[in-house]
């Protein structure tokens, strides 16, 4: 345990030894490859520097060009999941509320889920052609299920006896959404909500890797076929980061209503 | 004195046995520290149990009972003081000393028959007497029939008795019992009570058994240590002269009880020692 | 029985709303017909592909590539994850890079593991591997977190040695996270493999008939291959319940 000195506060020491624990093995991680280029058991062109690949990054941000596709990814992403999300909500929300629409519904639904998303990737081309469009849909159609899910699960979540204790003391609406409603539902949806940007995030990747004119799968498979690892590499670094940056952003959401829930 | 309690003749497996399995406690004692300060949970207990005995151990919670079996039994080795075994000194674990939990314990992957099977693992017997130890065993304790049940096919009762099976097939000196019958409901504790008693008379085990029951104590004991908490010390031992199987309606059983009871709820006096010995013979 | 009658009535309300919406698109003729093909020959295409063995090729081939990446990619995970799980400081330094490489989309490793290793099948092996590694490691890891103290200490009473409690306490007490570890590698081999096989077609394989018939505009073909996709993911997943009831039939079933 750390000593208690008056003048640090303990929250935001112990927070940065939690950083430093996690930056370590990414550091030590880097370190490694490095040594390995140095050790030079593979030529320049196989095992690009952690550096080489720094340095591109930087270069391709200062033109514009990572701007550019990162925008483009994420715009798709954003749009896409928006889309899905909605009507992944709505759907899931009318299957959970009404017998009928889950009975309507929910095979198809859970049959369909079942298939990787992936594999309605040439389907979609074919439907929307090789631009925005389709990759949006995949992002929206990855996006869908989970959510769906999620929010069929809030639904079931709502303890019977809540809303009978709220019927037995008529409890207004408006109380009735915010006390008893919203608190059980919101976690496992945003649970969902979570697992669909996972989701999307993946498929987009994947889309873009297949065809694309911009974005950042694009970019990445463009530098394949030019044979500048260096671009790959620095892709594949970018799209982890992305892709922590959105998965850490959920879960800090999770906690953040989850505390509130618990107030 | 004692031998006037042993009316029923100890089985074949025991009768080679006659005069071991003695427990001797002397001055034991065991602390702890947590965060910087010293706990004591067991202060200087001094206790001779004889060969085939039974004692019960009663006590309020936080009075050391189970740590007291923990160290006789040699998952604990941190201790002050002397545990003996037919003057042998308590080091480790050891197959003479067995002991039974009050969760069965059973391995869930593993059948009756199989879970019994594993406590021979070191032994390195043939296998047929193996086979012999483990069938003569579940017949002991009634489980003849579900040597191929798996643990969460069983109730609580029958788990309990599985593991009790587990426990004596390799025919320890002593068994220690930490409160077996808390986890079953009072109807079916009851009826293992009795199931225990016609264990312990025919295999003539050492019996050491936890409980907070204060009437099973009483019906299965030959002797009831009754424990003080805060620290850990021994209160009271109470004789129970009485023969086997014991009555349930004996009057003695029910005064003893009541004396217990007392001894239990009482405000704790000063911090000596007393050891008092029941009176012998009970009054008219 | 009626009620029984009544869901399914319900149940193929949807599907036969969409078919019908498709078989009508289908049949406006012109543009439409180059996306929506008409059921028909949705069912002629199916029979076609079966009779001449060309389903068959493509199905084995993606199940094999599936299953032996499965097997490289699982084992690697397995060892991986006990190591990792049985030992605290590996553990602890190990655990956040294998988390922080998982953050990379599986298939965002293609173009990298193409430009080191190539175009052909065992490029795409490797990655299907990596896609099984992750599930495995982290279950297996898991695993070796989930050996209740309480059955050790009947371990230490009856003097098992380090083997003995590894085999008969350990290795049980992980399996059934172990199962979970494969179940999920076995649904990210199945994906990752379609998946490889879209973006690289290569040799035989679903995704890549899926693949040609899209560029060659087959709707037909796309939707036969959809259905084997989804049919052969539902059958893997089914036969691994299978399997992994029977190994854990001693587990209470709720």
């Amino acid at each position: 345990m750390p000593a208690e000195t008056p003048s640090t506060p303990i929250s935001s020491f112990s927070r940065l030894v939690r950083i430093a624990t996690i930056c370590a093995p990414m550091l030590a991680l880097i370190g490694l490859w490095q040594a390995l280029v140095s050790a030079q058991i593979w030529p320049e062109q196989v095992l690009v520097s952690p550096f080489r690949v720094a340095s591109t990054l930087w270069d391709m941000a200062a033109s514009g060009e990572l701007t550019r596709h990162l925008g483009a990814s994420l715009y798709r992403l954003v749009v896409g999941f928006l889309l899905g999300s909605a009507v992944g909500l709505v759907s899931g929300g009318a299957m959970g509320l009404s017998r009928i629409a889950f009975r309507i519904g929910a095979p198809l639904f859970h049959a369909v889920r079942q298939v990787p998303i992936i594999a309605f990737i040439p389907l979609l081309i074919l439907f929307f052609d090789v631009e925005d469009s389709f990759k949006i849909v995949v992002v929206a159609a990855a996006s869908f299920f989970p959510v769906a899910l999620g929010t069929m699960d809030g639904i079931a979540s709502i303890p019977k006896a809540h809303l009978e204790v709220a019927a037995l003391y008529r409890l207004p609406l408006a109380s009735l959404l915010w006390r008893v409603v919203l608190p059980a539902t919101v976690p496992p949806i945003v649970t969902g909500l979570r697992l669909g940007l996972t989701r999307a995030w993946l498929s987009l990747v994947a889309a873009e890797l297949l065809a694309a004119d911009s974005g950042l799968g694009q970019m990445m498979e463009m530098g394949r076929q030019l044979f500048r690892i260096d671009v790959v590499m620095g892709g594949v670094i970018v799209a982890g980061v992305i892709g922590f940056l959105l998965d850490r952003s959920m879960i800090a959401l999770e906690r953040r209503l989850g505390r509130w829930r618990l107030a | 004195m004692s031998d006037l309690s042993f009316t029923v003749d100890r089985g074949a497996a025991a009768g080679d046995r006659p005069h071991s399995g003695a427990v001797r406690i002397a001055n034991l004692s065991k602390r702890f520290s947590l965060s910087g300060k010293t706990f004591t949970a067991l202060d200087n207990i001094n206790l001779d149990i004889r060969p085939g005995e039974f004692v019960s151990i009663v006590g309020p919670s936080g009075c050391g009972k189970s740590t007291l079996l923990r160290l006789i039994t040699g998952l604990d080795t941190d201790y002050d003081g002397d545990i003996r075994l037919d003057e042998r000194r308590v080091a480790g674990t050891g197959l003479e000393r067995g002991l039974v939990f009050q969760d069965h314990r059973l391995f869930p992957w593993m059948t009756v028959a199989k879970n019994v099977e594993i406590a021979l693992l070191n032994q390195n017997l043939p296998k047929e007497r193996r086979d012999r130890l483990i069938r003569s065993h579940l017949e002991l304790v009634g489980l003849i029939g579900f040597e191929d049940a798996y643990p969460h096919q069983l109730s609580g009762g029958m788990a309990q008795r599985a593991a009790i099976a587990r426990a004596l097939v390799n025919e320890p000196k002593v068994l220690a019992l930490d409160e077996p019958l808390g986890a079953l409901d009072a109807l079916t504790r009851v009826k293992v009570q009795a199931e225990l008693q016609r264990i312990w008379m025919e295999a003539g085990t050492t019996m050491i058994m936890v409980t907070h029951d204060v009437d099973e104590a009483l019906f299965l004991g030959d002797r009831v240590v009754v424990m003080s908490p805060r620290p850990g010390r021994i209160a009271r031992i109470v004789d129970v002269d009485l023969p086997h199987p014991r009555d349930r309606a004996s009057s003695v059983l029910h005064r003893l009880k009541d004396e217990i009871l007392a001894e239990l709820t009482a405000e704790p006096a000063d911090a000596d020692d007393r050891l008092v010995p029941f009176p012998r013979k009970p009054r008219a | 029985m009626k009620r029984r009658a009544v869901n399914l009535a319900l149940a193929l309300l949807l599907p036969a709303l969409l078919l019908a919406l498709w078989q009508s698109q289908a049949l406006k003729g012109g543009a439409h017909a180059y996306a929506f093909a008409p059921l028909g020959q949705i069912a002629d295409s199916f029979a076609t592909m079966i009779a001449d063995g060309r389903l068959l090729l493509h199905a084995l081939a993606s199940l094999q590539r599936a299953l032996t990446a499965l097997l490289i990619g699982g084992t690697l995970g397995l060892i991986a994850g006990c190591t990792i799980g049985l030992w605290r400081p590996l553990e602890a330094g190990v655990t956040p890079v294998i988390n922080a490489l998982r953050q990379v989309p599986v298939l965002g490793w293609l173009p990298l593991i193409a430009l080191w290793f190539g175009n052909g099948d065992g490029a795409k092996l490797i990655l299907v591997s990596l896609a099984t590694f992750y599930p495995m490691a982290l279950n297996a890891q898991q695993g070796m977190h989930a050996v209740d103290r309480k059955l050790a200490e009947v371990g230490r009473l009856y003097g098992f040695s380090r083997w003995q409690a590894l085999r008969l306490i350990g290795w049980p007490s992980a399996l059934p996270l172990i199962l979970t570890g494969v179940s999920q590698a076995l649904a990210f081999a199945w994906i990752a493999t379609i998946g490889v096989e879209l973006l690289f077609s290569a040799s035989a394989g679903l995704g890549t008939e899926m693949m040609a018939a899209q560029v060659a505009a087959r709707t037909d073909v796309v939707i036969v291959c959809i259905l084997c996709v989804a049919l052969m993911g539902f059958a893997l997943n089914q036969l691994f319940g299978l399997v992994r009831r029977r190994a854990l039939r001693w587990q209470a079933s709720r």
